[in-house]
This record gives structure tokens, C-alpha cells and sequence, in this order.
């Protein structure tokens, strides 16, 4: 019997100790490989130290979030070329992916000044002359790349619908047509500024000079996939390299957390100061 | 926050913004004795720019049964619990509107309904769902009366939605004071569904954006009232444009009744936004329920309409109300007859104060038969 424990508890140590490889760093720290992963199981996140990002409230500006929520955001980076991957990890008890009236979304963001300058912009979405660049992943884009398709009767298994008037004969259902009268009735679909439904990519990638400019890129770079589990999501975002960016420079990056069972959306979100991030080369 | 000065409440107070008044206010008068709830209006809005996908349950224009009706769910109840009790002196409101007492990283009190909060527009309301068995009764608070009141966007002068955007995603429009949202702007954060003590902003869940009443804003360009103005079968509603109590004009018929007549009144103007839309109250019911929607203006107002066959100016003014699709921002009275005028005192439509009845006898004796009324 005595021996039958100490087995078990030899595997539960060497179990333990296979689980986190890699170190605590006290900065973000890209470490190089072949290619930046894509996937947030993959084994070469092992080789990324890992760094713990302590949230704190938005509460400079309103609305504010008033109590504290998500503690800390578990980062792993890795680069590779001309791109570079961060892994986002953080505790979320209650997957909140779906949209509708008064619910609201899991997401995360990942801040980066967007030029490497001695006087930094300000750690909330930068100032006025000094721009940051935001890559933001949200739940409910990710599961629509993963092929959920959200309908009212999907959302509201009750809802009884009689007609849509762009559904109706004699348009035909798909054409360009149909599409185009379809629109009349999705305002934000018609100015290109559709939120909600089918997409390819769950993050999109933002600018922002001071709180309230948020303004898309010209286009979205990045890429993102993210998974629910224990004890929350794990999230990657790949993004190209900030400019000038190289193993002897620094810059920095700050980290967003918004918790959708608590109502937390646009400012109303948990975020980080601004962290030193490096790169080291491959050894 | 800055200070602005708010007429309804008689005195200034805390706004997000600095004072900004358009160049004209789009306004209207909704007289709530003529009611019925038909929802001609709240269908005439729906076809029009509500039948997408996500915007289902979206009633930018609604008739609820009051005392107990509302849309969504208990929408004014439960601002008013948030605000408790509150005082007026005359015509001074004491009390603290709702950005006056808006929390600690909040721009105004506010509440966000929840999904369920829309399940149930006028079910029940003032129909019966099932069979009363005999001898089924309730007991309620106000067993003895009822009204209708419509319900739009109130454009207001310091809308809530606008102010709590941290996008800046509202706007109001500097020529008509028309209220929108930007749809290419708006992320979808909701605040302004939080903020709208009205609840007359919605999210669209197929759009992720939030949506509102639009005033019609291509048909008042266009000099035309809105759908849900114009297929009133009521004709209980007038849109058209409001001036500051200081500048109102005799003959422009928002400012004569609003102003001038003083017998139609704002929603809630306690709240701190002074809205758009007046109402003349319900002369059926306790003013002591009335006052507390519509202000302390209540009993004047009813006593002026009750006494409008006596007041020959305020009854041609009401008969002009539904009588044409045209804004009319004049009008005048001459003898029996009322006129409605644009801006240049061009007549668009002419009402008769008394519609002429013809009697006919039962017997027509040109063809000795019996007349019969057939439709």
C-alpha cells in the first residue's frame, strides 16, 4: 500500500513539473522560432517565459468599472519573421459569447505604441499626436469562425417571425439584389460597420489617439484564436512586428480584459500599465 | 460637467456638455385624450424601418396602456424608484435629475433592461388573454381608469444617449435637433440604452449596434411629418418645430400650445432632458398620477383644454392636428376655419372648426323610397 502512494505521488510531482516549463519573467519577453504559433496549445509556447500582467479597473475615465474584476492576464510572446504571437491567458468561470440587449462580451486586447519613442503614449488608449495601436479579439467573433451561425431563432428559440421584407419573391435569396435591399434594413451593414455575424476573423485591429477615438486600421493584419476551457480563455493574437522593433530596442505593451457576465464592454474593462516588451534571438 | 439652463425644470443644471441648441427643434404635440391605441402608428413606424433581422423586437414607436403598461418592462418605474422621491416648488424642480445624480463612473442614472424586459409589448394590457371565469376579479391600485400614451424618441434638448457615449457616436443634428446614432461610429456598448431614461434606444443583435427612432429625418427634410404622424387614424399627433419659452411665436402651433396655451406638457421632465415631445394630459385621470409624468403644469393644462369650446384660437389650433401630411410651421384662424401655413404663410390645408352635417329624411320622396344607410 505504502509503495502504491509513493508512486502516486511521484506522478503528480513529475505531472506538476511538466505542466509549467517555463519561467516567470518580469517582462514581456518575445522569444524567436521558426514559426509564430497560431494555436494557444501549441508546444512552442513552452519555450516563451511567461509573464503575469496585474489588471487594475479602468476608473480614469467614464464609464468607469467601478470593482475590480479579472486579476491578472497569464502572457506568453513569441516572434518569428516579421510577426509576433502573443498568448493571453486568464480566468473566466462563466463563457459569455453570445449577443443580445444587456449581454455582453468576453475579450481581450493587446495595446503597442505605435512608434518607438523615448516619451511613451498614455497607457489608456495613448493621446492626442502620440497613437497606439489595438489588436481586440472578442467571443462571439471567434465563435462565429468557428462556424456558429447566430440567428434570432438561434438566440430566441420562440421567436415566431412572420416575414422579412428582403426575404420576400421575387428576390432571389443569395443575389446581389437581395443583398443589396437586405442592407436597407442593417443600417450598420450598409456603412461597412457590421459588429455582429459572419466573419473571418475574430480580431480586429484598431487605432486610438486618447480615450473615446478608437477608429479602425485601415485594414485588419492581425489574426487571433481563442479557446474556452480551465480555468478560462486562452487567447493568441499574431500581429505584425511594431516598426523598429529589433533585438537591442524595446517597446512597450499593455493588456485589456473584458469580463462579459459582468457587464464589461468599452470602457468598462480591466487593463494593465504599460509593460516592457523585448525580443530574444534564437539561441 | 458644464451647467445649461433647462426651462422645463426651471432652473440650470449639470449636463456633459456645454449648452448647444439647434437652429430648430424638432417638437410635437401628441394629444393623449384622442388615443385609442390602434398601433397604427407603432405599425407604420415597424414596416417602415424596423422589419430587419436583429431589430424584431425593436418598437422605435410604442402605445402602452398606462397606469400599468410599459415598453420595455417597467422602463419608468424603476427610474423613478432610482430617483425616489423628489420635489418641485411652483414650477422650480428641487429635486436631482438623472445626471445630477448619476453615480461615481456613471454620466447619468440609468438601468439597462434585460432580454426578457421586451418579451411582452401591451400583452395583456387592456385585453383579455383567456377566459374569465365568473367571479374572477383583481384588486389594483387604480381600478377605475386607463389611457393610452404613444410613445417616440424625444429628441431631447440633452439627450441621455448622447451624453453617456464615450464614442461620441450620438449626435444631434444642429439643423432640425433631430437625434441619431451613428451606425458607422457605434460599437455597440450600450450605454445609451442605459442612459435613455425613455428606453427608446435598442441594440441590434444581428448588427451589434444600437438603433433608434430617426424622426424620419427624409421625410422633415422634406417637409412631410413622420410615418407615425401622418397614418394617426387619431389624429391626435403634431410634428413640428419649438421655440425657447422666451422666443415662442402665437403663431407657430407648438410654441402657442406648448408655451403660449401652456396645455401640453413634457414626459417626465424631471428627469433633466427636456424632451421633445408634449403631451396634453389625460383629463380623465388623478392629477396626482398625472403630475407626476407630465410636472406640475398638469391642472393648468387640463383646465385649458376643458375649456377650449370656450377658446376659440386653442380649439381651431386642435382641429389641425392629423389634417395634413405637411410640417406646418404656422398657422392662423379666421372665423370657423383654421389654417395650416409653411414658413412664408403659404396656406397648406384648411380645416372647418364644425364639419357641416347634412340630415336627409328616412323617405325620399323625389323616387318615393326609403333611404337606407349601406356602406
Amino acid at each position: 500500500m505504502r509503495a502504491v502512494i509513493w508512486v502516486l505521488i511521484m506522478t503528480m510531482l513529475l505531472a506538476a513539473a511538466c505542466r509549467s516549463p517555463a519561467p516567470r519573467s518580469n517582462e514581456v519577453v518575445a522569444v524567436a522560432a521558426g514559426t509564430v504559433p497560431a494555436d494557444p496549445s501549441d508546444p512552442i509556447w513552452r519555450n516563451a517565459p511567461e509573464y503575469a500582467a496585474k489588471l487594475l479597473p479602468q476608473d480614469l475615465v467614464d464609464p468607469r468599472l467601478m470593482k475590480a474584476s479579472t486579476a491578472e492576464v497569464l502572457v506568453r510572446a513569441v516572434i518569428a519573421g516579421s510577426e509576433i504571437a502573443f498568448r493571453l491567458e486568464w480566468t473566466d468561470p462563466s463563457k459569455s459569447d453570445l449577443p443580445g440587449a444587456g449581454q455582453f462580451i468576453d475579450a481581450c486586447a493587446i495595446q503597442i505604441p505605435a512608434r518607438i519613442e523615448p516619451d511613451l503614449p498614455d497607457p489608456q488608449m495613448g493621446m492626442p499626436g502620440k497613437p497606439v495601436e489595438i489588436a481586440y479579439w472578442r467571443a462571439d467573433w471567434q465563435a462565429s469562425v468557428n462556424g456558429r451561425e447566430d440567428s434570432i431563432k438561434s438566440l430566441f428559440p420562440n421567436a415566431a417571425i412572420d416575414h422579412y421584407p428582403y426575404d420576400a419573391p421575387p428576390l432571389q435569396p443569395g443575389s446581389p439584389e437581395q443583398q443589396e435591399f437586405a442592407k436597407r434594413y442593417a443600417p450598420a451593414d450598409a456603412v461597412g460597420n457590421r459588429r455582429e455575424g459572419a466573419r473571418p476573423n475574430p480580431v480586429e485591429d484598431l487605432l486610438a489617439e486618447g480615450p473615446g477615438t478608437l477608429s479602425p486600421a485601415t485594414r485588419t493584419t492581425s489574426r487571433a484564436s481563442g479557446v474556452y476551457g480551465q480555468p478560462g480563455w486562452s487567447v493568441v493574437i499574431v500581429r505584425s512586428l511594431p516598426e523598429g522593433l529589433a533585438p537591442l530596442t524595446r517597446t512597450q505593451v499593455a493588456f485589456a480584459i473584458w469580463e462579459g457576465s459582468l457587464d464589461e464592454v468599452g470602457a468598462r474593462k480591466m487593463r494593465s500599465a504599460w509593460i516592457p516588451l523585448a525580443i530574444r534571438e534564437a539561441e | 460637467m458644464a451647467r445649461v439652463y433647462n426651462w422645463q425644470i426651471g432652473r440650470e443644471m449639470s449636463y456633459w456638455y456645454p449648452e448647444s441648441r439647434p437652429q430648430k427643434q424638432f417638437a410635437a404635440v401628441f394629444d393623449i385624450n384622442k388615443c385609442i391605441a390602434c398601433q397604427t402608428c407603432t405599425v407604420a413606424c415597424k414596416t417602415t424601418w424596423t422589419s430587419g433581422r436583429g431589430q424584431e423586437y425593436m418598437l422605435w414607436n410604442n402605445v402602452e396602456s398606462k397606469p400599468y403598461g410599459c415598453y420595455p418592462l417597467a422602463w419608468d418605474l424603476k427610474l423613478l424608484d432610482m430617483l425616489n422621491g423628489q420635489e418641485w416648488t411652483g414650477n422650480r424642480y428641487d429635486g436631482q435629475t438623472i445626471f445630477e445624480s448619476a453615480p461615481a463612473g456613471e454620466r447619468a442614472l440609468g438601468w439597462r433592461p434585460e432580454t426578457q424586459d421586451y418579451a411582452y409589448p401591451n400583452v395583456g394590457e387592456d385585453d383579455c388573454s383567456g377566459q374569465v371565469n365568473g367571479g374572477a376579479s383583481f384588486s389594483m391600485p387604480h381600478m377605475n381608469w386607463f389611457f393610452y400614451l404613444a410613445r417616440i424618441c424625444n429628441h431631447c434638448t440633452y439627450p441621455s444617449c448622447l451624453s453617456s457615449c464615450p464614442r461620441s457616436s450620438i449626435y444631434k443634428r444642429p439643423e432640425d435637433g433631430i437625434v441619431l446614432v451613428d451606425q458607422g461610429r457605434c460599437r455597440g456598448y450600450q450605454e445609451c440604452v442605459r442612459a435613455c431614461p425613455y428606453k427608446k434606444v435598442f441594440f441590434n443583435p444581428m448588427t451589434g449596434t444600437s438603433e433608434k427612432c430617426i424622426a424620419c429625418f427624409p421625410k422633415i427634410e422634406q417637409g412631410i411629418q413622420p410615418q407615425c404622424f401622418v397614418n394617426c387614424i387619431g389624429k391626435i399627433r403634431m410634428a413640428g418645430w419649438i421655440s425657447k419659452p422666451e422666443n415662442a411665436r402665437a403663431d407657430n402651433p407648438i410654441d402657442y400650445l406648448v408655451h403660449i396655451k401652456k396645455v401640453a406638457l413634457p414626459l417626465f421632465p424631471q428627469f433633466g432632458l427636456e424632451p421633445n415631445v408634449y403631451y396634453i394630459p389625460p383629463i380623465h385621470v388623478p392629477t396626482s398620477f398625472t403630475r407626476q409624468l407630465f410636472g406640475p403644469g398638469v391642472d393648468e393644462a387640463i383646465r385649458t383644454y376643458r375649456n377650449a369650446p370656450n377658446d376659440r384660437d386653442l380649439a381651431g389650433l386642435l382641429c389641425l392636428l392629423g389634417s395634413s401630411e405637411m410640417m406646418m410651421p404656422r398657422w392662423k384662424r379666421q372665423g370657423d376655419t383654421v389654417m395650416g401655413l409653411d414658413e412664408k404663410g403659404v396656406e397648406l390645408v384648411r380645416v372647418p372648426m364644425n364639419e357641416p352635417v347634412h340630415i336627409r329624411p328616412a323617405f325620399d320622396r323625389l323616387y318615393q323610397v326609403q333611404r337606407t344607410n349601406c356602406p
